[in-house]
C-alpha cells in the first residue's frame, strides 16, 4: 500500500512526453491499406439497389457489405442471452444517419474516398423519429418490427420495473407531491483520437488487430462472433487509447477491418475522421425522466414514481444494462421506501448511444440531486438538513432490496456543508450513517430496514 | 524539397501539397504530432516551424521548404529529458497522452518567446488547443513550473503541488 496517499509517477508518464507512446495510429505497418466507409446519407429509410461494382472494379480496392459478413447481428450483449438487434452493416433498412452501409479498403486515402464516391443505393425516405415522448403515440414512426421500445428484459418484459412497499399508502399520506421533469441531453465523448483500428493478417492464419478500445475482450469476442472465428484466430493489441469515456466501448471499427484484411490479405487501417467522430461515432444518451415524490411537511420522502425514457438511438447496444444501473440508483444517495419505477429503452432515428463515466447513474444522480433541492424549495427546509435526513445509513436498503453496510452520503454530505460553509444545526452537523434509531426511524422507514451482515 | 528536422536536414519526398503533419508521419514516421482532427481545431498536430508553433495538418510541405522543424522527438530522450517534459511528467500533464506532444510544443514555443508564469497568459498561449482528460489546470501548473525554472527527477519526486483542482483555475 506504498502507493496509497503518495504521488506516483504514471507508468506512461515519461512516454507521453517523450511522443513514444505507441497509439493505434503510430503502428507502422508497410503497404497498409486506407479504410473509409459508405455511410447512411438519411436517418430512415428502406434502402435497396445498392451497387458497389464500380468500386470493387478500382485498381487495388476490396469492398465489404452485410454480404459478406459470416454473423450479421451480433450484439455487445449477446453473451449474456441479451438479442441483437443491430447488423454489422445495413443490409435492407437503414436507421440512423451515419449507419455504415459498405465498406473499402484501397491504396491510399484518396483511392478510398473515390471508390466511396463510386457506391450507390436507392433510399426510399421515411419520417424519423428523434423524441423519445412520440415513440409510444400510435402515429410515430416504426423503427424496428418489434416496435420502438426494447422487450428484452427479464421474462420478456418491455421495460425494467422496481417495485417497492405500498406506493398508493404513501401517495395516500403524503402533505404534498412534488414532480420535476429532467432532460439532460446527449453528449458526444469527444476523445481527441477518434476510433481507429489496424489489422494485420498473420502468416499463420491469425489476425492481429490494434485496437484503440477500452474493452479488449468485449470487442475480441465481437469480433469473433461476427467472423465466425474461435478466439485463437484473434490477437488483440490494445491498452493504448487516446481517450475514451465510454465512447470506446462499442466494437466501432475492428470488426469491419477484420473483414477487410481477410478479403485482401493485407494490413488495413481505418481512422475516423473529426466529422465521422461527431456524427458517426455513439453518444452519451439523452434521458427523460419524470419524478413525482410523496412528501411530509417536516421533509421525509414517503414514496417516488419515477417513469424514465432512455433514448437508444437506432440500436439497443449497451443501454438494457445502462438502464438496469439507472433504476437501482432511481432514489440517488436516499432512502425511499416506497417506490414504482418504469424504465423504457427507448428507439429513435439518432445515432446509437452508448457507455460514458457513470453510464446510466449520471443522468439519474443529476435528477435526483435537482429533485431534492426542488423538495427542499417547496417545503421551505434545508436543502443540506433535507438531504442528511433522507441519506442512505447503516441497514437501510437500495431499490432492489440490498442493505447498505457502509454507505458514504453522510460524511459526503457534510463535507460539501463544510467546503462551502454552510452552517447547520448540531443535530445535523454531528451526524453519522450509523444505523437509524429514535427521530431518524420514523414509521414509514422501518420496514424497509434490512440486514447489513447479509452480504 | 528540404527540412531540417530536429536538427537533421532532411529531403522530403511528398508532394508539395502534403500536409507537414502526413509528412512528418507518413513519409518519415515520425509520429509524436496526431491527427485529431486535421481541420486545424484541436492542435495535436502542433510542431514548431523555424520556432513558431503550426498545426502540421493545415501546412503544405512545399509553404515551409528549407524550414526548422523541431517535434517532441527534438525535445529531449527519456534519459535526458527537457524541462518541458519534465514538468509535464511531474505536474501529471498528461492522461491519455494525446494531445500532449501539441500543448508541449506549444508551451516550449511560449517559454522560448519569454512567458511568464502568469495563469491567463499561459491559458492564451496555449488557446486552441484541446485536452479531454488531463483538464487545463495541470498542463498550466506544468507551463509556469518551468518558466520559474523548476526542475524534476519525474522517477523519485513525490512532492509538488496540491493535487486539488479546487480554486486552481485563475
Ligand atoms: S490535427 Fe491539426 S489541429 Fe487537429
Ligand atoms: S491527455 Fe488525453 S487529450 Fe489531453
Amino acid at each position: 500500500m506504498k502507493a496509497v496517499g503518495a504521488r506516483v509517477p504514471r507508468y506512461d508518464g515519461v512516454a507521453h512526453a517523450t511522443g513514444r507512446t505507441e497509439f493505434v495510429d503510430d503502428v507502422r505497418i508497410p503497404g497498409t491499406l486506407w479504410v473509409k466507409a459508405f455511410r447512411s446519407p438519411v436517418h430512415s429509410a428502406t434502402m435497396t439497389n445498392l451497387d458497389t461494382s464500380r468500386a470493387a472494379a478500382m485498381k487495388g480496392v476490396h469492398v465489404i457489405t452485410w454480404e459478406d459478413v459470416p454473423l450479421l447481428e451480433y450484439g455487445h450483449l449477446s453473451a449474456l442471452g441479451i438479442p441483437a438487434d443491430e447488423p454489422l452493416l445495413a443490409k435492407d433498412e437503414v436507421r440512423y444517419l451515419g449507419q455504415p452501409i459498405a465498406i473499402v479498403a484501397a491504396p491510399s486515402e484518396e483511392a478510398a474516398m473515390a471508390a466511396v464516391a463510386a457506391i450507390t443505393a436507392d433510399f426510399q425516405e421515411r419520417p424519423a423519429l428523434f423524441d423519445v415522448r412520440k415513440a409510444f403515440d400510435a402515429d410515430a414512426p416504426v423503427i424496428h418490427q418489434e416496435g420502438n421500445w426494447y422487450t428484452h428484459f427479464e421474462n420478456e418484459m418491455d421495460r425494467r420495473q422496481i417495485r417497492k412497499g405500498n406506493i398508493d399508502e404513501a401517495f395516500d399520506k403524503a402533505d404534498l407531491i412534488v414532480q420535476g421533469v429532467y432532460r439532460p441531453a446527449a453528449i458526444e465523448h469527444a476523445p481527441i483520437e477518434t476510433q481507429v483500428c489496424q489489422v494485420v493478417p498473420e502468416a499463420n492464419g491469425r489476425l492481429t488487430i490494434y485496437s484503440c478500445t477500452q474493452a479488449l475482450y468485449f470487442s475480441m469476442g465481437v469480433v469473433a462472433a461476427h467472423l465466425q472465428l474461435p478466439l485463437n484466430k484473434l490477437k488483440v493489441v490494445g491498452g493504448t487509447v487516446g481517450g475514451g469515456f465510454g465512447g470506446k466501448v462499442d466494437t466501432a471499427t475492428e470488426t469491419m477491418c477484420a473483414l477487410l484484411a481477410q478479403k485482401s490479405g493485407k494490413p488495413v487501417k481505418w481512422r475516423w475522421t473529426r466529422e465521422e467522430e461527431f456524427l458517426c461515432s455513439s453518444t452519451r444518451a439523452p434521458w427523460h425522466m419524470e419524478v413525482a415524490d410523496a412528501v411530509t411537511k417536516d421533509g421525509w420522502i414517503l414514496g417516488r414514481k419515477m417513469l424514465t425514457l432512455h433514448d437508444s438511438g437506432a440500436y439497443s447496444r449497451f443501454s438494457p444494462y445502462g438502464l438496469t444501473k439507472h433504476s437501482f440508483h432511481h432514489t440517488g444517495a436516499y432512502s425511499i421506501p416506497n417506490l414504482e419505477f418504469n424504465g423504457y429503452v427507448v428507439y429513435t432515428n439518432r445515432t446509437p448511444t452508448t457507455a460514458m463515466r457513470g453510464f446510466g447513474v449520471t443522468s439519474v444522480s443529476f435528477a435526483t440531486e435537482t429533485h431534492m433541492s426542488r423538495i427542499a424549495l417547496e417545503l421551505g427546509i434545508d436543502p443540506f438538513e433535507l438531504r442528511l435526513k433522507n441519506a442512505n445509513r447503516i441497514g437501510d436498503t437500495s431499490p432492489n432490496q440490498i442493505a447498505y453496510t457502509d454507505p458514504s452520503t453522510v460524511p459526503t454530505i457534510l463535507a460539501i456543508a463544510d467546503a462551502v460553509g454552510h452552517d447547520l444545526t448540531s443535530e445535523y452537523a454531528g451526524m453519522t450513517p450509523a444505523q437509524r434509531s429514535g427521530d431518524l426511524l420514523p414509521e414509514h422507514l422501518v420496514g424497509q430496514l434490512g440486514n447489513p451482515e447479509a452480504h | 524539397m528540404n527540412l531540417t528536422i530536429n536538427g537533421v536536414e532532411t529531403p522530403i519526398e511528398s508532394g508539395p501539397l502534403t500536409s507537414l503533419l502526413d509528412v512528418l508521419r507518413e513519409e518519415l514516421g515520425i509520429t509524436s504530432p496526431k491527427a485529431g482532427c486535421e481541420q486545424g481545431g484541436c492542435g495535436a498536430c502542433t510542431v514548431l516551424v523555424d520556432g513558431e508553433p503550426r498545426r502540421s495538418c493545415l501546412t503544405p510541405a512545399a509553404s515551409v521548404d528549407g524550414a526548422a522543424i523541431t517535434t517532441v522527438e527534438g525535445l529531449g530522450t527519456p534519459e535526458n529529458l527537457s524541462p518541458v517534459q519534465q514538468a509535464f511528467t511531474h505536474h501529471y500533464a498528461a492522461q491519455c497522452g494525446f494531445c500532449t506532444s501539441g500543448m508541449m510544443m506549444a508551451s516550449q514555443a511560449y517559454i522560448d518567446g519569454g512567458g511568464t508564469d502568469d495563469r491567463e497568459a499561459i491559458q492564451h498561449a496555449l488557446g486552441g488547443h484541446v485536452c479531454r482528460c488531463t483538464g487545463y489546470v495541470k498542463i498550466i501548473d506544468a507551463v509556469a513550473a518551468v518558466v520559474r525554472g523548476e526542475s524534476f527527477d519525474p522517477n523519485v519526486t513525490a512532492a509538488g503541488t496540491a493535487m486539488t483542482n479546487l480554486g486552481g483555475m485563475a
